[in-house]
């Protein structure tokens, strides 16, 4: 085996955070290794560094024989590395060909050889068992297959190191099987693939090696084969770490949200109830349609028939605005995306939703802004130097109870959290738990949809599993295993 | 795998522009009674060359994803500058014409240039560079028109080829053809529908983007210095009033061809289609005396409902997906 990537003493500095602090490591070619940490440890910082798609403060890339103090995207081509980002790199409207080949030249000096461009990215799908159609628009194939063509995109410019930046993320399992085959076989030709992954198992499968990295800085380098499961999230948090749910006080009786046939936007006749100081759990595969029936219910979904009741009451829930005027509130999935004004400061986002209601004759009081974000910040135990703080600067655990603030903030009794620990790490998702557990003493109810097998099993006090968009059953408490779960997921009875 | 089926209403919404052209021809042909004259149609295609040699450096520029609305100004300034040397200084008109295509050039390098260093859109850059070419045109021209060019000029606008086909219909031909390679055939022109489809994307695959931007900024500054030299020359003069209204013609007819409005999709030759409705329907409106207030009415509607089709096509593409999807 042969270093074919060093990282030399590698620092890169953004306003506010040291991203990377002096960061060693090498790889050898014909392995795969992961690359492990919280989110925030500076994996993605570290990939766009090698890449060449920021420039770093300090350090040394070796690659092969050619060191580099600065590298441009150009310079880290054609020395062989390939990023398959977690967000795609093609164009959606031009071909897969086109896609693959992009920015080399087949065929003259001026101008393209289409029938070329076609036959070798079919040839290049052939050495995989890959059946996708060359000329077909990228826009029109898979998530999976999107990334076969960045994975073939990298192969056509002869990859030595292939970084992958959480590749398994939006697959499905048996994508992930095939996609562990693909990898397995650049290995065997001698490729480095690197791969960033938060999901544990995956590196013990197909990974031989394992690095570590906290808060910008290299932990340490494990052979899979001589470490555990234990060992490596120890390496992450820096701590021994339990993973455990508070003891949840049982929910009152009394009903604060009952829905009937609720059918629209992908989901049909869903029925079910929410009790006061509840967490109802939504189970079931990525794409079953949780989040559309979260929209339905928070009215930024078209309601196609059934009805819902608010406090017993029938309600007409049109549009998000009247859903918080009846005191229910939306923490969405795509935090930065639906969630969070990432550009604005803490107190704009907390106060957001609540803006009638502190301002006086239509003027917004900048002392009842501070009052509210204040309470907020010490309720919540928000991390954050001022209420002034931009919120893209806070962590993922602090942006997400920043959202949090905004809807308590509006004084919200249902709230349905949509993937509450989604890109969290590990010590803040505790602190998340925490904090639903608390609301919930106080009559707050909560609606909880997860992937997270363990999340959901450990803080429901009841679990609702649909299947394609169908109720496909309900568990209480005694009931809950993960085979149970899966077996109404996958509507295998 | 996907089978390839034949779908007529695919085919016909990709090739908007020309259903419609083939409309408003047949329209044309049962009411006015002339309109198949070879006469007419060259004169009609002559008249309207130089919307389509503009267009075509305009369509560049959009496929990348970016928009100029100072195009007509630049035609104003460039005129009068060029007519100003050719009358009053008496240069060589050849020389003239160089000055007039490198002034087009240097003004869109200027709106790139700005785009680049404020991070800003061109289109927004543009809002305000119209207005300063505006007032440079009526300066330098005094508000009056200028006429007397010579002859050699006027033949470029005016002149026969072979005693049949107007000069400036050959230029628009070889311009189409050209170009239309270049976009679809070279690694040039799929870089420009790269760029327009993921500009990230196209720079991490080692696209030099800024050498990209100029190099469409040059594009776009020579069509529309040839574009004015070609209506000029038909004209056989030029004030400063004739160039603004000129970007939105081929604007619309850009969006009507089947250029997207977010860039990265599009063929020149809907263009060319497009560009002749637009062209068809304006001499039509004109030859059946509709008051020009109407008109500015009617071709904003067309503007609005191009777009509004692009989107719509947009819209039903990403349902197709979802429903393959679940």
């Amino acid at each position: 085996m042969s270093k074919i990537l060093e990282l030399e003493n590698i620092t890169k500095r953004y306003p506010g955070v040291l991203a990377l602090d002096d960061v060693s490591i090498s790889f050898e070619a014909g392995e795969i290794h992961a690359l492990m940490g919280e989110n925030g440890a500076g994996k993605s910082t570290l990939i766009k560094s090698v890449a060449g798609a920021i420039d770093i403060d300090n350090g040394k890339i070796i690659i092969g024989d050619k060191e580099f103090e600065h590298i441009t995207p150009s310079d880290s081509l054609h020395s062989g590395v390939a990023v398959i980002y977690q967000e795609f790199n093609l164009i959606p409207s031009m071909s897969v060909a086109e896609n693959i080949f992009m920015g080399e030249k087949i065929g003259g000096k001026f101008v393209a050889d289409f029938k070329k461009m076609h036959k070798q990215a079919a040839d290049i799908f052939a050495q995989f068992d890959v059946d996708i159609d060359t000329h077909a628009m990228v826009e029109s194939l898979s998530t999976a297959q999107m990334q076969i063509v960045e994975i073939a995109k990298a192969l056509s410019k002869n990859v030595k190191i292939l970084f992958m930046d959480e590749p398994s993320a939006t697959l499905s399992m048996t994508e992930v099987k095939y996609m562990f085959e693909i990898i397995r076989r650049l290995k065997a030709s001698g490729v480095a693939v690197i791969y960033v992954s938060h999901r544990i198992d995956e590196v013990f499968e197909v990974c031989d090696r394992v690095s570590v990295m906290r808060d910008g800085r290299y932990i340490a380098t494990k052979d899979v084969a001589k470490t555990t499961r234990k060992e490596l999230v120890s390496l992450m948090v820096g701590r021994e770490l339990v993973e455990s749910y508070p003891a949840r006080t049982p929910p009152k009786e009394q009903v604060v949200l009952e829905v009937q046939g609720l059918t629209g936007n992908g989901v049909s006749d869903i029925s079910f109830q929410l009790k006061k100081g509840e967490i109802l759990g939504l189970g079931g595969l990525v794409g079953c349609g949780r989040t559309e029936l979260a929209k339905l219910i928070y009215g930024a979904a078209a309601l196609e028939s059934g009805q819902i009741f608010v406090d017993g009451t029938p309600v007409q829930i049109k549009s998000p605005y009247e859903a918080i005027k009846l005191g229910i509130g939306l923490i969405p999935e795509d935090r930065k995306r639906e969630g969070v004004f990432v550009d604005y400061p803490l107190d704009w986002n907390v106060v957001i939703m609540c803006l009638r209601r502190i301002a006086k004759h239509g003027v917004v009081n900048q002392k009842e802004v501070n009052a509210t974000s204040d309470k907020y910040i010490s309720e919540l135990q928000i991390a954050t130097p001022s209420v002034k703080q931009i919120v893209k600067n806070l962590s993922g655990g602090n942006q997400q109870k920043v959202v949090l603030a905004r809807v308590l903030a509006a004084q919200t009794k249902i709230i349905i959290f949509d993937e509450p620990t989604r890109g969290i790490d590990v010590g803040a998702k505790q602190e998340i738990y925490r904090l639903m557990n608390a609301l919930t003493n106080e009559d707050i109810s909560i609606i909880m949809i997860s992937s997270e097998m363990e999340e959901l099993l450990g803080m429901s006090d009841r679990i609702i599993v649909l299947h394609e968009g169908t109720q496909a059953g309900e568990l209480i408490k005694k009931d809950f295993s993960q085979i149970a779960v899966l077996e109404l997921a996958s509507a295998a009875k | 795998m996907e089978k390839k089926s034949f779908n007529i209403f695919r085919v016909l919404s990709n090739n908007m522009a020309w259903v419609i052209l083939t409309l408003i021809v047949i329209f044309f042909g049962i009411f006015s009674n002339n309109f198949f004259s070879i006469r007419n149609l060259l004169n009609i295609l002559s008249q309207n060359a130089y919307l389509l040699v503009a267009a075509t450096g305009l369509t560049f520029l959009m496929m990348s994803g970016e928009m100029d609305l100072s195009v007509g100004y630049t035609m104003s300034l460039v005129g009068v500058v060029g007519a100003g040397l050719m009358v009053s200084a008496g240069l060589p008109f050849w020389l003239c014409m160089i000055i007039m295509i490198a002034l087009a050039i240097f003004i869109s390098i200027l709106n790139t240039f700005l785009a680049i260093h404020l991070k800003l859109q061109i289109l927004v850059i543009t809002i305000a560079m119209m207005t300063v070419l505006q007032g440079l045109s009526y300066i330098i021209s005094k508000s009056k028109t200028i006429t007397g060019f010579p002859i050699g000029f006027k033949f470029i606008g005016q002149g026969l080829v072979f005693n049949v086909f107007p000069i400036s219909i050959v230029i628009m031909f070889i311009v189409f053809f050209i170009m239309s390679f270049v976009l679809n055939k070279t690694y040039y022109g799929r870089y420009v529908y790269a760029l327009g489809g993921n500009k990230e994307s196209a720079r991490l695959a080692g696209i030099n983007i800024k050498k990209m931007r100029y190099s469409i900024a040059v594009i776009v500054g020579f069509f529309v210095g040839l574009a004015d030299i070609m209506l000029i020359s038909r004209l056989g003069s030029t004030q400063s009033v004739i160039g603004p209204g000129t970007e939105f013609s081929i604007i619309t007819g850009i969006f009507l061809g089947g250029v997207s409005i977010r860039g990265g999709e599009g063929k020149l030759s809907g263009v060319f289609a497009g560009i002749l409705c637009i062209a068809l329907l304006s001499n039509g409106m004109q030859l059946a005396n509709i008051n020009i207030y109407y008109q500015y009415v009617v071709r904003g509607i067309i503007m609005i409902s191009a777009i509004g089709f692009d989107v719509f096509q947009l819209n039903r593409r990403n349902a197709l997906k979802k429903i393959k999807k679940a």
